[in-house]
């Protein structure tokens, strides 16, 4: 059961459009920001790898002091761009990211999977603008009760 | 992996400067030095350390990594060294945010160091990032660190800069002392004198939008006041000491205004509410463009719409919405119209009412002025008001509570509204400076303006002898008066027109003469009026003023019998009037003197409504009895009077032509006899001979004249003598022409009696169709 863990996800354009704190974990005074930090950063990373893969879920992909990156990413968008010899494929990703401190690749994969159910079912909101920040309280609780249930 | 590069690469990066030793990191494969020394009572501080710098030097070969690790300050230095190269590595193979994670180390020792320059520059690298990627909780930790480097630096536009940014942030992340301290900066350092007068832009912090529903209309040329939304990040009420706003045109972006707000205004944190005035600007469609204003020495500018706007406002989630049209100027357009009532002739040299009809044309007239100018000739009556009321269209008339002539019993009666119009208004209005000012019920409803004016034409009206009316010449008895209205908001809309008016006299007059006596010395003359006003003309008297050799008939004075008056004359109607005269004797005195004319004087009434015609004149305010003075109206016409042919002396006869039909080219004898019916008067013709002179004229392009066109001729001085003339001619083209015309030159007309009196036309035929050939020879 991971006790300290911070949930972001990022959209394609590397802007943090949904941040929770989930765990049980008390929050340090004196780093506040220090998962942001340490899950900004851990964004390279993912650029990288998700180059080499085809699968979702990364699992871990970047530790820091105990605390372990894990990674999940989904195919939104793919850009095809042709040059005269090579035919260049872009896919942009959302990333879910979670900053925790016990590998628990299981819960975390089905975590992650449920959070990306819950993040299309957003995304068929008509009033939802793809890449803002997802305000809805609902979402907020539901992300609470998968970590609570997966985590 | 790259699992672990982040523990091994990064060592403590705070991201507060002042918790730059708070937190250590530990290090997952570094390891601590092994001491080979023997402990048996514990080392001083010194001995301990001379022992681990001995012990140093002996595992450390390399001198360089020995004078590294011989001092911090060195130790720094290389650590420094390091941490830049490896960031210039991350940032060369695209881990741009590894990069800046060692930049943000960077930045954290040269601050610590003072070292602000260098500090600044990194600072702002990872702002950049932390900014261009919304990560605010990563940039509120940093950017307090680059404020205090760009303000000990004295970089004011960088510090200002930071400053805004700082409050751009999500307010979650400052205390409300944090934020107002920022805001206390930013006005402090605009209100002191700053070295470099760069704008801010406060695009982040200060949003506005145009208020909700269809864009502002105004016509071409109107003011106006635009009201638009700012909305306001800080968290304080700021002063702002301008505020200018520019507007761009949809079609042309090089068109447009600028809107200033030179007053001190106050924006309250959230939404306010600004009006600018607004000039007049070109036709077309305009949209929101650039916002900036002074906060004393500081010079600001947002470019952006606000996006944060309330949930029941269209720019809510507004985020790339194109911008809407804030203001729309119509195409120039007639906006009012001001036109005569009526078009038939008025009364001349007497006071008449026009009336001008002014339209509102889907504008208002609210507060309109109308200036009144009248050309030569016309003049304004100000012993009256001006009348206004309101007016309604064509079959209805003037729906005013006063006509200010008197509704006769015919004419006037369909004219007259009897229907009472629930919105009717009436008001009489003073002529101030030759303008007057439009009343407010007069702002949106077509009015009618009544102007007592007065055309003025000292000449004598002139009658003419034949039997159809002359015509007068318009231009002699048209007046025109200028007009212009002044309206609109701040009266910038002119509209200027000049109306003609047509005056005439109530009569034309025209006579003939419709019988004499045997010895010609009694002539009946019909005087005919012409009515040349529509509206009704009651004669009541007639009386002729006559000279010229004219006398009355009779015993009395020759006015016609006071029974047969008055005598009604409909509009446009004629009616005649018999004066019975006589040839009075002349004495040698009066054939030098040049006799005056004969003025014929009519006293009449005219019965008329202002809104169809011609009216009585307008009374002055006096006791006289309207009625009298209505009745007591002069009409004053010369005459002339046609003295006949009474005693001809020579008679002129034009003798049948010798066959009926006469063609083109052929040759025709003209002959003329001139008979002497009495003895000749001296004034008229030379008495001592009997030669007479002679003169024949035709149209040289329809006659050819083989002989003498001119010449003396004896004829006996004896009446009844006689005398033909002849002369050979050929007429040159077909049809009905006027024969040559034989003239007497030396002899008075009116002594000539012609046969036939006046001119006649022969019928010339064709030339007889010929054939001929020629035979060669």
């Amino acid at each position: 059961m991971t006790t300290a863990a911070c949930f972001i996800i990022v959209s394609r354009n590397y802007i943090p459009i949904y941040e929770a704190e989930v765990g049980s974990a008390a929050k340090r005074e004196d780093a506040a920001q220090l998962p942001q930090f340490i899950l900004q950063a851990a964004l390279d990373i993912v650029q990288d790898l998700a180059w080499t893969t085809s699968a979702m879920f990364l699992k871990a992909i970047d530790k820091f002091n105990g605390l372990v990156v894990s990674v999940y990413v989904t195919a939104d968008h793919i850009l095809n761009i042709s040059k005269p010899i090579h035919f260049l494929h872009f896919i942009i990703h959302t990333r879910f990211m979670l900053l925790h401190d016990s590998r628990s690749d299981d819960g975390i994969k089905s975590f992650f999977q449920e959070v990306h159910e819950l993040y299309i079912k957003s995304l068929l909101n008509p009033l939802y603008l793809p890449g803002s920040r997802i305000t809805s309280s609902h979402f907020d609780t539901k992300v609470g009760a998968l970590a609570r249930k997966s985590l | 992996m790259h699992s672990d590069r982040l523990a091994a690469d990064v060592p403590a990066k705070m991201p507060q400067a002042d918790k730059a030793h708070g937190f250590m990191m530990s290090r997952t494969y570094s390891s601590p030095g092994n001491f080979d020394c023997s402990i048996g009572r514990p080392m001083r501080l010194a001995e301990i350390f001379v022992a681990a710098e001995h012990a140093l030097k002996k595992t450390i070969s390399n001198p360089d990594l020995q004078k590294i690790l011989s001092s911090v300050e060195n130790f720094e230095q290389k650590y420094m060294e390091l941490t830049k190269g490896a960031a210039d590595n991350y940032h060369h193979s695209w881990w741009k945010r590894y990069g800046v994670v060692l930049d943000g180390e960077i930045a954290a020792v040269c601050f610590k160091r003072g070292n602000f320059d260098l500090a600044a520059k990194s600072y702002e690298k990872v702002c950049a990032l932390y900014a261009g990627e919304g990560w605010e909780d990563l940039l509120a930790e940093v950017l307090p660190n680059l404020a205090e480097c760009q303000k000990s630096l004295n970089d004011e536009a960088g510090y200002l800069s930071s400053c805004v940014r700082l409050l751009s942030l999500d307010k979650g992340l400052f205390s409300s002392k944090e934020r107002q301290a920022f805001q206390s900066e930013v006005v402090s350092l605009a209100h002191n004198e700053m070295t470099h007068h760069v704008p801010l832009d406060v695009s982040s912090l200060i949003t506005f939008s145009g208020n909700p529903g269809p864009p502002m209309a105004l016509c071409d040329g109107d003011t106006g006041t635009l009201s638009v939304t700012v909305w306001s990040g800080f968290p304080d009420d700021i002063t702002l000491d301008s505020l200018s706003l520019t507007l761009m045109a949809t079609y042309n972006a090089d068109e447009g205004g600028k809107l200033r707000n030179s007053n001190a205004i106050v924006l309250k944190p959230g939404r306010n509410t600004i009006t600018f005035p607004l000039p007049p600007q070109k036709p077309g469609s305009y949209v929101l463009g650039v916002l900036t204003g002074h906060i004393g020495q500081l010079t600001f500018r947002s470019h952006s719409f606000s996006k944060g706007g309330p949930a029941d406002t269209d720019d809510f989630m507004s985020y790339e919405k194109p911008t809407r049209p804030i203001l729309k100027v119509f195409k120039p357009r007639p906006l009012a119209d001001l036109s005569a009532s009526i078009s038939s002739a008025l009364l001349i040299n007497e006071t008449q009412w026009i009336g001008i009809i002014a339209q509102p044309i889907n504008y208002s007239l609210k507060g309109a002025v109308l200036h009144i100018d009248t050309g030569p000739g016309l003049m304004i009556e100000e012993s009256h008001s001006i009348e206004m009321e309101s007016y309604k269209k064509a079959g209805q008339g003037s729906v005013g509570t006063e006509n200010s002539g008197e509704a006769t019993k015919d004419s006037s009666a369909a004219a007259k509204d009897c229907s009472p119009a629930t919105d009717k208004h009436f008001e009489q209005l003073r002529l101030v400076s030759s303008k007057i000012e439009f009343p407010d019920w007069a702002s949106d409803v077509s009015s009618i303006l009544w102007i007592p004016i007065r055309a003025i034409d000292d000449k004598l009206a002139r009658g003419s002898s034949s039997g159809a009316p002359e015509k007068q010449s318009i231009v002699d008895r048209m007046r025109t008066i200028a007009l212009k209205l002044e309206f609109g908001i701040s009266r910038n809309q002119i509209y200027d027109t000049t109306i003609a008016l047509h005056f005439s006299d109530p009569f034309h007059v025209s006579t003939r003469v419709a019988n004499q006596s045997n010895d010609s010395t009694l002539l009946l003359q019909v005087v005919t009026l012409h009515s040349q006003l529509n509206a009704t003309l009651s004669v009541y008297d007639a009386w002729l003023d006559l000279h010229n050799g004219f006398t009355h008939a009779g015993q009395g004075n020759g006015r016609p019998i006071s029974a047969f008056f008055p005598l009604v004359i409909s509009p446009t109607s004629r009616a005649g009037l018999l004066f019975c005269l006589c040839l009075e004797k002349r004495t040698a005195e009066d054939e030098n003197k040049v006799p005056p004319e004969n003025i014929l004087n009519i006293r009449y009434e005219i019965a008329g409504d202002r809104t169809i015609g011609a009216h009585p004149p307008a009374t002055m305010k006096s006791n006289e009895n309207d009625e009298d003075a209505n009745k007591n109206l002069v009409f004053r016409s010369t005459l002339v009077l046609q003295q006949p042919v009474l005693s001809p002396c020579l008679a002129v006869g034009f003798l049948p032509l010798p066959s009926n039909s006469i063609r083109v080219g052929q040759l025709v004898t003209m002959k003329w006899r001139v008979e002497r019916l009495k003895d000749i008067e001296e004034k008229r013709v030379p008495q001592n001979n009997d030669k007479m002179l002679y003169e024949i004229n035709a149209n040289s392009d329809k006659w050819m004249i083989a002989g003498r066109k001119r010449g003396h001729v004896s004829l006996d001085m004896k009446q009844g003598s006689r005398i033909v003339i002849s002369i050979l001619c050929m007429p040159l083209v077909a049809g009905y022409i006027h024969p040559p015309h034989l003239g007497l030159p030396g002899i008075d007309e009116v002594s000539i009696s012609c046969s036939p009196a006046g001119c006649h036309l022969v019928c010339v035929l064709p030339p007889a169709p010929s054939s001929s050939f020629c035979v060669p020879a």
